[in-house]
C-alpha cells in the first residue's frame, strides 16, 4: 500500500531523517519504536506533508486506484483526501472553530473528492455519534471548540475519532497511547482494531509495549538516528520493553 | 474651533498614526437632500419590519423609516427640537463635557449638523426591540459631506437596544461623513448599543461616541468596523457613577489600502466601576490598523477593576497595526490588565486542517471566522449578530 524509499528530510538545515525505507501493505499493522529524538514523529510529518520538513532524497510511493503515486507532490490536504491520516503527538488547539463543524467540512471534503454527495448537519449528527459511541466519548466534546481545554487524554481520543470519522486508508498514530490512562488506552486500542479492515494499514508509534498487547503489530521497526536499525516481529517489543535501545546499533 | 485649528496633523498625539491628508485634499459639501435611488438596497441591509430611523445625507427620511412600532416609553424628536423645547436631560447632558476637551470634529459636527435626532427612553421603560438609526449616503452627489448627529438618553432603570449603521450602497462614492452620538445612561439603566461601519471604500468617516454613566449603569457597546477608505472611530466612557459597567467590544475588518483608526478612553472617575475592552482586528492585503486605548482610574477611584486587550490578525505582507495602551492609574487598590497581541495565521492549526482534508483556503477562512469567534457571541442580539454576519462574510469569503 505504501512503500518508503530511501527517505531523507531535514528541517532548518539539520538532517533527521538519513534514508528511510519502510514498506508496508494492506490489512497490516506495523510499530515503530525508539529514542526520544530519533526522528519518529519527522517522518509522521513528512508522510502528512508538513511544509517545515524538506525531503531531500527518496519518495513515498502510495497506491492509489492502482496506480502508483509519489505523495511527495501532493499538498497535505491531498493526501488526506486520498486516506492517508496522521495522530497528531501534539494535537493542536484551534480556538473559535466547532469541533463538529470541523469535522464535517473535513468529512465532506472526502465526499467530494470521491464524487459522494456532501452530508448536511443533521445526518451527520447522527454519523458522528455513533463513531463516539465507539469511542466512548461524551457528546460535550463536539460542541466545543477543537482541542480546546480538552485534557492530555482528551486530545488523544479526538485524534482517533477523527481517524473514524475520515475512515483513511493509512493512519499513522503518533504515540496515541502516551497520556492515556489504562482504560482510555483500552477503549481507544478497541477503536482502533474495529476500524481495521483487510484493506487499511496502520504505523504505530509508541514508546510503550503495553499498547501492543491490544493493537498486535506484524512488524516492530526500531527507528534510531534517522534510521531503521532493526526489524523483527513483535517479540521484538518485548525485547526492547526489557533492555531498552542501547544492545541495538 | 475648526477655524482656528484647522484638521489636526500627525504631530498632534492623538491623530499620530493617522494622517488626514487625503481628506484635506477633497473639498467636500453639505447636501440638503435625502432622496435615496436604490430603495431595495436599503431593505435587503434593514428589515422593513423593525424600527427604522433612517437617515440619508445626514436628513431623516420620514418615508424610508419605519416608527410605527416604537413602544410607548421611547420618545424620539429632532434634535433641535429637543434643543428647542428643553426636554429632559439635554441642558445638563450637553455641557458636561470640558469645552477645551471637544475635538475638533466634534465642533464641526455640533456647528454643522441640521437635524440630528434625540431619543430618549423613559424611566423603567424595557425596550426589547431592536431600534435602527441608519446613516446612508446617497450616492448621487460626489463629496458630499453629512453630519449624523445622535443623543440618546436612557432614564433610570431602562433598557434599549440599538444599532447605529453607517453605509452607502455604491462602494466607490467619494464622500465624508462626521458622526457624533452622545448616550447618557442614567442610573441601573442598561444599553445594548452597535455601531456598523460600511461606508463606501472611497469614503472618509470619522466618528466619536461619547458614553456617560451614572450609577449602576451597563454599556454592552459593540462597534463593527469594514468600511471607509479612512475611519476614526473614538469611543469615550465616563464612568460618573459607582457599580457602572461598560463593555467595549470591537471588530475591524479591512482590506486594500484602507485605514482605520480606533481610539478608546474609560475615565473611571468613582469607585467600584467595571470596564471591559476587547479589541480585535482582521487586516489583509495593505490595510493599516491603530488602537489606541487609554484608562484613566481618578485618585478617588479605588477598586476599579479594568481590562483591555487589543488582538490583531495580519492576513496581507503589507498590512499593518500600531496599538498603544494608555494607563494613568491614580488610585492604589485597583485591578487594571492590558495587553497586545499582532500575529498572523497559525501554521500549525493551518497543518492540522489540512492534515484533515481542508484546503487551505478554506482553512484560513475557517481560522480567520474562529478568529472573531468569541466576539461575535458577545452580540446577544440576534438580528444585530445577523446583519454584521452578512457584513463580514464576505471579506472572509474573499481570502485567497
Ligand atoms: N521544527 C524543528 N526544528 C528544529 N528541530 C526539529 C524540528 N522538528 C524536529 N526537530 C529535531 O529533530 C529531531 C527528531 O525529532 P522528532 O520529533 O522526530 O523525535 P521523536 O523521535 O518523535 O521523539 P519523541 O520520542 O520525543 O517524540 C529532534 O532532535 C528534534 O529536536
Ligand atoms: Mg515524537
Amino acid at each position: 500500500m505504501i512503500e518508503i524509499k530511501n527517505l531523507h528530510a531535514q528541517v532548518g538545515g539539520i538532517e533527521i531523517l538519513k534514508g528511510i525505507n519502510l514498506k508496508i501493505n494492506a490489512g497490516e499493522v506495523h510499530a515503530i519504536m525508539g529514542p526520544n529524538g530519533s526522528g519518529k514523529s519527522t517522518l509522521a510529518k513528512v508522510i502528512a506533508g508538513h511544509p517545515d520538513y524538506e525531503v531531500t532524497k527518496g519518495e513515498i510511493i502510495y497506491d492509489v486506484n492502482f496506480k502508483k503515486i509519489n505523495i511527495l507532490e501532493l499538498a497535505p490536504e491531498e493526501r488526506a483526501r486520498e486516506g492517508i491520516f496522521m495522530a497528531f503527538q501534539y494535537p493542536v488547539e484551534i480556538p473559535g472553530v466547532n469541533t463538529s463543524v470541523f469535522l464535517r467540512a473535513a468529512f465532506n471534503e472526502i465526499c467530494k473528492h470521491q464524487g459522494a454527495e456532501e452530508m448536511d448537519p443533521i445526518d451527520f449528527d447522527l454519523y458522528i455519534r455513533k463513531k463516539m459511541k465507539l469511542l466512548n466519548m461524551d457528546d460535550k466534546f463536539i460542541t466545543r471548540p477543537v482541542n480546546v481545554d480538552f485534557s492530555g487524554g482528551e486530545k488523544k481520543r479526538n485524534e482517533i475519532l477523527q481517524m473514524a470519522v475520515l475512515n483513511p486508508r493509512f493512519s499513522v498514530l503518533d504515540e496515541t497511547d502516551s497520556g492515556l490512562d489504562i482504560d482510555s488506552m483500552r477503549i481507544v486500542a478497541d477503536g482502533v482494531n474495529k476500524l481495521k479492515t483487510k484493506d487499511n494499514a496502520t504505523l504505530l508509534i509508541t514508546h510503550y509495549q503495553r499498547l501492543l498487547n491490544y493493537i498486535v503489530p506484524d512488524y516492530v521497526h526500531i527507528l534510531r538516528h534517522g534510521k531503521i536499525i532493526k526489524s523483527q516481529g513483535k517479540e521484538l517489543a518485548l525485547e526492547v520493553e526489557e533492555k531498552g535501545y542501547d544492545w541495538l546499533s | 474651533m475648526f477655524q482656528t485649528h484647522g484638521i489636526p496633523t500627525v504631530k498632534n498625539e492623538e491623530w499620530k498614526y493617522t494622517s488626514l491628508e487625503p481628506l484635506e485634499k477633497n473639498i467636500f459639501e453639505l447636501v440638503k437632500d435625502n432622496k435615496l435611488a436604490d430603495r431595495s438596497a436599503l431593505f435587503e441591509y434593514c428589515n422593513p419590519q423593525e424600527i427604522n430611523i433612517v437617515f440619508v445625507n445626514g436628513i431623516f427620511s420620514a418615508d424610508l423609516s419605519n416608527l410605527k412600532n416604537i413602544p410607548s416609553g421611547i420618545i424620539h424628536c429632532p434634535l433641535q427640537e429637543a434643543v428647542a423645547k428643553d426636554l429632559p436631560k439635554i441642558k445638563e447632558f450637553l455641557t458636561k463635557y470640558d469645552p477645551s476637551q471637544k475635538t475638533p470634529f466634534a465642533a464641526l459636527n455640533e456647528a454643522l449638523n441640521s437635524d440630528g435626532l434625540y431619543i430618549r427612553a423613559d424611566q423603567n421603560t424595557a425596550c426589547k426591540e431592536l431600534i435602527h438609526i441608519v446613516h446612508v449616503t446617497s450616492a448621487s452627489r460626489r463629496n458630499s459631506a453629512s453630519m449624523p448627529r445622535t443623543l440618546m438618553v436612557l432614564e433610570k432603570s431602562s433598557e434599549a437596544t440599538v444599532l447605529e449603521s453607517h453605509l452607502s450602497f455604491d462602494d466607490k462614492a467619494v464622500y465624508f461623513a462626521n458622526a457624533l452620538t452622545d448616550i447618557f445612561l442614567d442610573e441601573n439603566a442598561t444599553l445594548h448599543y452597535c455601531k456598523s461601519q460600511k461606508e463606501s471604500q472611497n469614503a472618509f468617516h470619522i466618528g466619536q461616541t461619547r458614553v456617560w454613566q451614572e450609577r449602576n449603569s451597563n454599556f454592552d457597546g459593540f462597534s463593527f468596523m469594514a468600511g471607509g477608505a479612512l475611519t476614526r472611530n473614538d469611543l469615550d466612557v465616563v464612568i460618573n457613577g459607582e457599580g457602572a459597567s461598560a463593555n467595549l467590544n470591537a471588530l475591524y475588518n479591512m482590506s486594500t489600502t484602507q485605514h482605520v483608526d480606533n481610539h478608546t478612553s474609560v475615565d473611571h472617575r468613582v469607585p467600584n466601576g467595571t470596564s471591559n475592552q476587547l479589541y480585535k482586528g482582521i487586516l489583509n492585503q495593505a490595510a493599516r490598523g491603530v488602537f489606541n486605548g487609554k484608562i484613566f482610574v481618578r485618585p478617588v477611584a479605588q477598586k476599579t477593576n479594568s481590562y483591555q486587550l487589543n488582538k490583531n490578525l495580519l492576513l496581507g505582507k503589507d498590512c499593518r497595526v500600531d496599538t498603544k495602551p494608555q494607563l494613568e492609574i491614580f488610585a492604589d487598590d485597583v485591578k487594571c490588565t492590558h495587553g497586545a497581541t499582532i500575529g498572523q495565521l497559525d501554521e500549525d492549526q493551518m497543518f492540522y486542517l489540512q492534515t484533515r482534508c481542508i484546503p487551505s483556503k478554506i482553512a484560513r477562512r475557517m481560522l480567520a471566522q474562529g478568529f472573531v469567534d468569541d466576539l461575535f457571541s458577545k452580540i446577544k442580539n440576534e438580528s444585530i449578530h445577523h446583519k454584521l454576519d452578512k457584513l463580514v462574510q464576505p471579506s472572509f469569503q474573499a481570502l485567497e
